[in-house]
């Protein structure tokens, strides 16, 4: 969800770094990039009618943007795998463009991609960085389709709502190639998909999930090349919001259960340790009922940390409680180092759940987003 | 027993302060000369390396196509569909500003995202210094090294004409003395202010894998070449290595003169310290220890003259490396240099140079200092016995050696070196035979003088003979000086008349038009075809011609293409070298017309092309095979040029553009009124408007800059030189303190004393004149037409100007007569009693 807050904060947070540490100080400069200034930027006021396919595709109104899928692959002989593939769009101040070429661009691109490989605990993050011009990168603004590079994501028919996509991206040694085929149509979070992310009207995001993705293809790792298949998440979010201080970080989780339930958190972790108003999530039943969650509807306790080899503590286990879907879970990740420690610092790792849905026990698998730990006290 | 002899050494230096003076400034003179300019040519050298180092990185290839550039769209095949992520889109051009300390300033256009995987231009997040989003959306946003401005300041510039505003809005990351004169903007910045949309001017790659660039070669346009990256560096290096040759060369000059004076000091201390060493001799120091002694004297001696000439050398190199850095932007390519580099492998190779050099010249005094029997420790004698110069195989062995180096110098496989060689054997070998013309000069001189000032004249003429072997040495020293005043005296003038000549029968047109752009740089000049029309209808303009002037890359160097509109009607602008004859001349312009090209002497001379051969030139319609018709000439450039119709470049490179005009005007029309409304059309582009005769004498300024490091240097060779004569008769006199003490007494008077002493000088500088013109003419005639054509390709008519013989032949005596006024003084004003007593 949060992701789009992931780069604003976590570059606002780089800047009060230690020097010492890995997290490039210009980091904090991003903020000014992606939160300095909203002129001439939409921002997210008030609900909206969504409509797909047009909403998979790029809202350059608004200033900040991603495709944010996330998943489980499994391959024979016990062969487990997590991925993320990421796409951020962030839209350039709106100037009068000069007369010049194809090289003016509205938008930079980052894009993310991490393979984690279980079985030999082993994890490869990347990041690439490309101008929206010349086709470098750039998404559509009618369908799903959007790359940076060879990096891409696109529907196979972008004129369909629920076309299955096609994920492709490799970097060095690691690649990753998926059909994903939707299961669960959008699930908009929020509001009817407006996410409030602090008490300033326009401090919010469009928000919407696809929380149900088979998928089906082919990783390639060190260790070889692997036919997979597994399941995926699909986040998508817009806004202009610009951040409000206080806010440290936040702990993100998306997880799909056993019974056939989505469940999605965010707790945002304010400067003083409590958590913030707005943070939020939303319940997805197996029948496809949603239910929002405000942050009196749920509880995450950390239950453990790991420790960087430079020093950072992140928490690697949790206890989330939804009483009122009657749900309690012990989440712990597939390996303690999914850190992507690139130019933004952060944690993003395939997790497993255990524990009871209604009394009933319950398994599930899905991933976790902790952001603003690099920061020193 | 060795600290006892080293206390002897220390006492004669220290007690014959002019002697140390003398050895000192040689030693310091010629190590300053030496090491300044090999200090400035090298911090030339690294200061574009360092910047080429920063621009270029990791990157081991890179994709160029000359003037015509590359389109975008070849980045994104070679990124993204070939996949080769280290790599980085480059737009680069150049500007003229007051704000630049060169005058040049260096646009480089970057895509800050693609950069990481070299250096630290690049930048993915921003930071104060580096604020990207200003960068990447500000009109005109550039980041600048401090010296250029701050950032909020605005830049100045002019582009082709245009003025541009230069926004800075950061600082160039890391060191920026690599970047001097250098601002970085963004691609699509730098596109839009060098109005080069759409156009790359290279791509830089890191292939790490070695299929890779056949991978690459095949999506290639035509007209687009991959070249290794640091071949290319090393082939714009390489440009100025003629240039830099010839000025190392006359720096060994001055140190070869340096070498004379220092010859000349030990061998008189040598000669002064006769009765010492046959007393130590007979004491029981052995010849070994005292040729030890004087070697260490030498080493001593050579130490600190040769740190004085470092210390001497380094300032002198700020004032060079300006001058030198001058030229290589007039002539070459943009380069800015912030300070002199002091390298110390430059400053240790001088420090060697200079210590060998003195030790070198020492083993001769040193061995003669070793040879003197025990028994002569009872003889008096002063008289300077080095055996040497009567050696009567000595004139012959002379001959043999310039004959040896001439034909060393313009053996036709030789190289330059090979050429600067042969130069220095016929120098060393010239320098044989200065005994013989002293000689011949003293037996002159002797009739001569005797029959107008009578004895001082006579005895000045015989005392040459007598202390026969240093007379020579100084006599060699100052000949050198002035053959080398003469050769280059003589080169640069029949340079300049040639070049005189022209532009003479070049610039045919009335006005030249061009936009303000940096200098050297090709420029555009854009017009609309509106405004071209309306130039030509100007009351007042007879006729218009275009020229297109564009830079192509080939291998090893990149080759100028000239297209002008009316070649074959201004065919008394061009001159044919080759073919020679009125019938094959027609025939070469016949087949001009025809689609042939014509080459510049100096592409014709440095690539061996013929007329018939065929020269190769990659263009947007593939590589061309131009056959070609004739050689012309022209010292526009050392590098290449190919000349063809217009109508031929317009159709093999697709390129409407042109970069300057000349107008032939009507009979009565008034250049400044054309001027006027040629400058009115055009606004608002800012151009030169320049009369041939302007035109002339610009193209004579850069000329006059061009050599004026070489007349600092032969300057400074004559100083050296100088200083030898000045050394050399100063010793002579002061030997013969005692001698003039006792004419004193027999009734010499001060006036004839100082006669005789000056005439001795003076047949010392006319020994020299007549060594060193038919010398000096030598050089000339190698640097003329060996040096000079081997290093640029250009034939220059040779002219002997008698001012500068005149002048050479001023400097010599000048020299040689100011070293006797100290001499004349001190043997006037001292008491004859004194000098007697001081035996």
């Amino acid at each position: 969800m949060t992701r789009g807050l992931v780069l604003a904060v976590l570059a606002a947070l780089a800047g009060c770094s230690a020097p010492s540490g890995p997290v490039p100080s210009q980091a904090a400069d991003l903020a000014e990039v992606l939160g300095g200034e909203s002129d001439g930027f939409a921002r997210a006021l008030e609900p909206r009618e969504f409509g797909f396919p047009r909403d998979h595709g790029s809202h350059p109104d608004y200033r900040t943007e991603w495709w944010y899928f996330t998943g489980h692959l499994s391959g024979a002989d016990d062969e487990a795998f997590g991925f993320q593939f990421t796409l951020f769009r962030s839209g350039l101040p709106r100037r009068t463009p000069g007369q010049g070429g194809g090289w003016r661009a509205r938008d930079l691109w980052m894009g993310h991609f991490a393979v984690g490989d279980f079985r030999r605990g082993d994890f490869w993050p990347f990041e690439r960085f490309a101008r929206g011009a010349l086709g470098l990168a750039g998404a559509s603004e009618t369908g799903f389709d959007a790359w940076l590079e060879n990096w891409r994501i696109v529907a196979e028919d972008t004129e369909q709502a629920d076309s299955p996509v096609v994920l492709s991206a490799e970097a060095g040694d690691v690649a990753l190639r998926l059909r994903l085929v939707p299961e669960r149509p959008p699930v908009l979070q929020g509001v009817n998909g407006l996410s409030q992310k602090g008490a300033e009207p326009g401090s919010a995001s469009y928000y919407y999930s696809m929380p149900r993705w088979r998928a089906a293809g082919s990783v390639r790792v060190p260790a070889g090349d692997f036919e997979v298949s597994g399941t995926a998440w699909l986040d998508r979010e817009w806004s202009t919001s610009v951040l409000e201080p206080g806010q440290a970080g936040w702990d993100w989780f998306s997880l799909q259960l056993d019974d056939g339930s989505d469940l999605m958190l965010y707790a945002m972790r304010r400067d003083d340790g409590t958590t913030d108003e707005y943070s939020s999530g939303t319940y997805v039943a197996a029948d496809g009922t949603v239910q929002p969650l405000q942050r009196d509807d749920f509880s995450i306790e950390p239950r453990g940390t790991w420790t960087t080899d430079d020093g950072i503590e992140y928490p690697a286990a949790w206890t989330l409680r939804v009483p009122g879907a009657g749900l309690e879970l012990e989440v712990a990740p597939r390996i303690p180092n999914q850190e992507m420690r690139l130019s933004f610092r952060y944690w993003e790792g395939a997790v497993v759940a255990t524990g009871s849905l209604g009394g009933m026990s319950v398994g599930g698998r899905g991933f976790v987003e902790l952001t603003g730990y690099g920061r020193p006290d | 027993m060795s600290r006892t002899l080293n206390r002897t050494s220390a006492r004669y230096l220290t007690r014959h302060p002019w002697q140390l003076v003398l050895a000192l400034g040689g030693v310091g003179l010629g190590v300053a000369v030496a090491v300044a300019v090999a200090l400035a040519t090298e911090s030339a050298q690294r200061a574009f390396k360092l910047s080429n180092d920063r621009l270029v990185g990791t990157a081991t290839h890179q994709v160029v196509a000359g003037t015509a550039g590359l389109p975008d769209e070849l980045y994104r095949r070679l990124r993204v569909d070939l996949g080769i992520r280290k790599s980085a889109p480059i737009v680069e051009g150049f500007a003229r500003s007051e704000d630049a300390a060169s005058g040049t300033l260096r646009i480089i256009g970057i895509d800050p995202l693609a950069e990481s995987f070299r250096g630290d231009l690049g930048m993915v997040l921003g930071t104060d210094a580096y604020p990207l989003d200003a960068f990447l959306t500000e009109p005109g946003a550039v980041l600048a090294p401090e010296a250029l401005g701050s950032v909020g300041d605005v830049v100045e510039a002019t582009v082709d004409g245009r003025l541009i505003r230069l926004a800075v809005v950061g600082r160039v990351p890391g060191d920026g003395s690599a970047l001097a004169d250098t601002v970085v903007a963004d691609i699509a910045t730098a596109q839009e202010l060098l109005e080069l949309s759409g156009r790359l001017s290279r791509i830089d790659l890191q292939l790490d894998a070695t299929d890779l660039g056949d991978r690459v070669q095949a999506e290639l346009p035509s007209g687009a070449r991959l070249v290794e990256a640091a071949a290319r560096a090393d082939t714009t290096v390489q440009m100025t290595a003629a240039f830099e040759l010839n000025l190392r060369a006359m720096s060994l000059l001055a140190v070869l003169c340096g070498m004379f004076l220092i010859y000349n000091t030990m061998a008189f201390s040598v000669v002064q310290r006769r009765e010492l060493f046959g007393a130590l001799r007979a004491v029981g120091v052995t010849r070994r220890e005292i040729l030890r002694l004087v070697l260490a004297e030498a080493v001593a001696v050579g130490t600190v003259g040769t740190l004085l000439g470092l210390a001497g050398g380094i300032a002198l190199a700020s004032r060079l490396v300006r001058l030198v850095t001058r030229t290589i932007n007039d002539l070459y390519f943009a380069v800015a240099v912030e300070q002199v580099a002091l390298e110390p492998r430059v400053l240790a190779g001088a420090a060697a140079l200079g210590i060998l050099a003195t030790l070198v010249s020492a083993i001769a005094p040193a061995r003669q200092a070793a040879g003197v029997a025990p028994r002569v420790a009872m003889m008096r004698s002063a008289e300077d016995d080095s055996g040497w110069v009567n050696h009567p195989g000595l004139a012959g062995a002379g001959v043999l050696a310039g004959l040896a180096g001439f034909a060393l110098a313009t053996w036709r496989g030789g190289d330059l070196v090979a050429a600067f060689g042969g130069l220095l054997m016929v120098v060393l070998g010239a320098s044989l035979l200065a005994p013989t013309v002293v000689r011949a000069v003293a037996k002159g001189g002797a009739a001569l003088l005797g029959a107008i000032v009578g004895t001082p004249g006579r005895m000045a003429a015989r005392a040459l003979t007598v202390g026969l072997g240093r007379v020579s040495v100084a006599v060699a020293a100052l000949a050198l000086a002035v053959a080398v005043v003469v050769g280059v005296g003589v080169m640069v003038t029949s340079f300049r008349t040639t070049l005189i000549d022209w532009l003479g029968y070049t610039l045919q047109a009335d006005l030249y038009v061009s936009p303000v752009s940096a200098r050297g740089q090709s420029a555009t000049l854009r017009l609309s075809n509106e405004q071209l029309s309306e130039i030509a209808n100007l009351t007042g303009v007879d006729r218009l011609a275009t020229i297109r002037t564009i830079s192509v890359e080939t291998s090893p160097e990149p080759t100028a293409v000239l297209a002008p509109s009316h070649a074959v009607e201004d065919r008394e602008s061009y001159r044919l070298l080759e073919p020679s004859g009125n019938q094959a001349m027609e025939d070469a312009w016949m087949r001009f017309e025809g689609g042939e090209v014509l080459v510049s002497e100096p592409l014709a001379e440095r690539r061996g092309v013929a007329v018939g051969d065929v020269v190769t030139l990659p263009s947007p319609s593939g590589a061309l095979e131009l056959r070609v018709a004739g050689v012309y000439v022209s010292y526009a450039s050392d590098r290449g040029e190919v000349m063809m119709r217009r109508s031929v470049y317009a159709s093999l490179w697709r390129d409407p553009l042109i970069s300057g005009l000349a107008l032939h005007l009507a009979d009565g029309a008034t250049r400044d009124g054309v001027a006027r409304q040629l400058r009115e059309i055009l606004q608002p582009l800012q151009v030169v408007v320049v009369s041939n005769s302007e035109l002339r004498a610009q193209s004579l300024v850069i000329f006059d800059r061009t050599f004026r490091i070489t007349a600092v240097l032969q300057t400074l060779v004559t100083l050296v030189a100088a200083f030898g004569v000045f050394g050399a008769v100063l010793a002579q006199q002061l030997e013969r303190a005692r001698e003039y003490a006792l004419l004193r007494l027999t009734g010499f008077t001060p006036g004839q004393l100082r006669a005789l002493i000056g005439a001795q000088a003076g047949l010392m500088s006319v020994a020299s004149i007549a060594l060193a013109l038919p010398v000096g003419w030598v050089l000339a005639w190698l640097m003329i037409h060996v040096i000079n054509k081997r290093s640029f390709g250009w034939t220059l008519q040779m002219t002997v100007p008698p001012g500068v013989l005149g002048q050479a032949a001023a400097v010599a005596l000048v020299a040689a007569l100011l070293a006797a006024i100290y001499p004349a003084v001190r043997a006037t004003i001292a008491p004859p009693g004194a000098a007697l007593r001081e035996e």
